[in-house]
């Protein structure tokens, strides 16, 4: 009779009864209770043989499998880590502490509850055997096959820079990047202007005309003819009067005064936002955006003291975590010292005593 | 006057010289094979006692071993507390065992050395018997008598319990012998003799001696009844199973179904090829074979049972 229950490897609960030798060898049972005198007959060796061996052969099949289960959970043993254990623990802590809470005080009242061989066992009942459940508990050798859930692990990690302190060398960096650079003058220097787009793309499609004029050109060859290239110089000429007409003032706005003044209602009406490459003249007189060059960091001069402030709490925290120590030291000297029942000596109190008070000093410095 | 010998420890080769009482010495002592035979018997009879002290003790390691199966499977608790508990017991139960085995194997060592010294005993008897007077070489036996000795035999053949790690070996169940294997004086062999009208016919036979300058063998039929002693070359004889092989442990040691096998016909002294039909199941149970015979339609007999005893392979080609 094997009762076989999935567990970490398979772990074959094997039922190792021994032979029940007064029922299947009677022979040897017979003679163990003779006396020396009577002893063995020589008739009587055949059967004896036969029995001794169901005893051994059962014997045997009882050490293989002890040493087979044995060699199962030692393998366990060494391939699992602590945090299996913690894992496997809570897990059944969790899922069975509420059996378990209550069955235990049972246990401890009571004793005898439902069915089970043999007096004065403590009786587990409450707990009805269910299989499927024990099977639901972990299997430890899966762990390392299935994939680890670390999103905890990442999680924590990716945190973590914003929960770091603060260390004086990224205060350092901070201010090397607020350090007004030398040459910033280069940066304020605006260009000039260059061609308006409207302007530009104009001439970028007459050029492309022509290009596929003649390319029509030398196609139609004769047909075409004069009529086109008298058509490019009129283009071209076209082209040459718009632009003495319309030079574009380096920085003035290229539309003419009765464009200007329609974009400037449009603008005022809020029907379209201000053009931003040509400034339209300001006429409204509104503030410029010298509000945004104000609230710049470097403007501000920033000291970092909220930053400065911060580390010095570290510190001060890094000073209570030491003193926690010392008094926990202290604590376990006195525990020591009671448990052996003589009092504490002087020096153990002067110390923790010595250890409490500087930890209040520092909380204090904390606090203020 | 007495024949004097010096006898090994485990009493197999003894060559009994004609017509005397035999003494044998043993670590010193000078005894009858009687008082031998005796004192062996009680030294099984505490052996037997030692079992059951060993067993009874280990019992209670076995019962905790079983209640904390009981605990782990029913509550559910696989702690690794209850794991190494669990290997602590199975620790111990381990060298119990272990110790339980050595005694038993001494009990049965002890019976088997017993047993050889009475076959000694019986040899001995027998070759006095032959030199003695002038009756006919042989005493007859009754039919039923040899049957039931052969019955006896077979299951008596001790049973081969390998420790862990061990494999059968030659001579137990299926695995053949050795190639250089001479079989001893009272050991049993399947022997091809040839009849008076030239057939030739594989016989139960017991082994009288082995001459290593010729590499023959002289053999003697199981059955006394009118056959005399044969002397044949070693490809002629097929010592016959020394140990029964466990089905339960080592099943590789059995003849498997189909396999073609010499096997001693019920009730005869003689062997015939079969086909096996199926094999043992438990320690004491036989083959169930099927016998090659043309009487019968297909050229088979039903299943009839032989035991591991007279089952041997068969190495012949072709039908007799």
């Amino acid at each position: 009779m094997m009762s076989e229950l999935k567990d970490c490897p398979p772990l074959k609960y094997y039922d190792f009864k021994p032979v029940e030798h007064v029922k299947l060898c009677p022979r040897y049972t017979a003679v163990l209770g003779r006396s020396e005198d009577d002893g063995i007959g020589i008739e009587e060796l055949d059967t004896l043989q036969l029995e001794l061996e169901t005893l051994l052969s059962s014997a045997s099949r009882r050490l293989r499998a002890l040493e087979e289960q044995r060699q199962i959970l030692t393998d366990w043993q060494d391939k699992k880590g602590d945090k299996r254990f913690l894992k496997l623990g809570k897990d059944t802590d969790l899922s069975a502490s509420s059996r378990h809470k209550p069955k235990k005080q049972k246990l401890d009242g009571k004793g005898s509850h439902g069915p089970g061989p043999g007096p004065g066992r403590p009786k587990s009942k409450n707990v009805q055997p269910k299989v499927q459940e024990y099977e639901l508990s972990e299997d430890p050798q899966d762990i390392p096959r299935n994939p680890k859930n670390d999103a905890p692990n990442r999680f924590w990690a990716s945190v973590e820079p914003y929960c770091a302190d603060i260390t004086n060398e990224e205060i350092r960096v901070l201010e090397e990047l607020l350090k007004p650079p030398d040459d910033e003058a280069e940066y304020y220097k605006i260009p000039a202007l260059g061609k308006h787009y409207s302007q530009r793309w104009a001439q970028e499609d007459l050029l492309e005309e022509q290009r596929e004029g003649a390319r029509a050109n030398d196609k139609k060859k004769s047909l075409m003819g004069p009529l086109s290239e008298l058509d490019a110089k009129d283009v071209d000429a076209l082209l040459k009067k718009s632009e003495s007409q319309h030079d574009p003032p380096e920085d003035g706005c290229p539309f003419g005064p009765l464009t200007q003044r329609l974009l400037q209602a449009l603008v005022e009406e809020n029907i379209i936002s201000p053009m931003e490459d040509s400034p339209i003249p300001d006429l409204s007189g509104k503030d410029g955006g010298n509000d945004a060059a104000g609230t710049s960091p470097r403007s501000q001069g920033k000291s970092f003291s909220l930053a400065k402030e911060e580390m010095r709490k570290q510190e001060l925290r890094q000073r209570v975590r030491v003193s926690d120590n010392e008094v926990m030291e202290g604590f376990r000297r006195i525990m020591a010292a009671r448990q052996k029942k003589r009092t504490p000596t002087k020096k153990e109190k002067d110390q923790a005593w010595k250890a409490l008070k500087e930890r209040d000093s520092i909380l204090k410095l904390l606090d203020g | 006057m007495f024949t004097v010998m010096a006898m090994p420890n485990n009493f197999q080769h003894v060559t009994v010289i004609e017509g005397q009482p035999c003494l044998f010495i043993s670590q010193g002592n000078i005894m009858s094979a009687d008082t031998k035979i005796a004192e062996l018997l009680t030294e099984l009879h505490q052996l037997i006692k030692q079992t059951q002290e060993e067993r009874s003790r280990s019992e209670h390691n076995l019962l905790n071993i079983q209640k904390t199966h009981e605990r782990m499977q029913t509550e559910n608790k696989t702690s690794p507390y209850y794991r190494t508990k669990l290997r602590g017991l199975y620790t111990t139960a381990k060298a119990d065992a272990e110790a339980e085995c050595s005694i038993l194997r001494h009990a049965l060592d002890k019976i088997a050395e017993i047993k050889s010294l009475l076959e000694e005993r019986r040899i001995a008897a027998r070759m006095a018997g032959t030199y003695s007077d002038n009756d006919p070489p042989r005493k007859t036996m009754r039919r039923g008598v040899l049957m039931t000795l052969l019955q006896q035999s077979a299951m008596t053949l001790p049973l081969w319990i390998g420790k862990p790690g061990d494999s059968p070996p030659p001579l137990c169940g299926a695995m053949p012998a050795s190639s250089d294997y001479v079989a001893k004086q009272g050991d049993k062999v399947a022997a091809r003799v040839k009849a008076v009208d030239g057939d030739e016919q594989w016989i139960l036979a017991e082994v009288v001696s082995y001459s290593h300058s010729t590499n023959k063998y002289e053999v003697d039929d199981i059955d006394e009844e009118g056959k005399e002693r044969h002397t044949l070359s070693r490809r002629r004889i097929i010592p016959l199973p020394q140990w029964k092989a466990n089905p339960e442990t080592d099943p590789e040691a059995l003849f498997s179904k189909d396999q073609l096998v010499l096997a001693l016909y019920p009730q005869t002294t003689c062997f015939y090829r079969a086909l096996i039909h199926t094999p043992p199941h438990r320690p004491q149970d036989d083959y169930s074979v099927l016998f090659e015979d043309t009487s019968y339609a297909d050229g088979y007999s039903p299943p009839l049972n032989v035991a591991q005893r007279y089952v041997v392979a068969c190495k012949e080609n072709k039908k007799k």
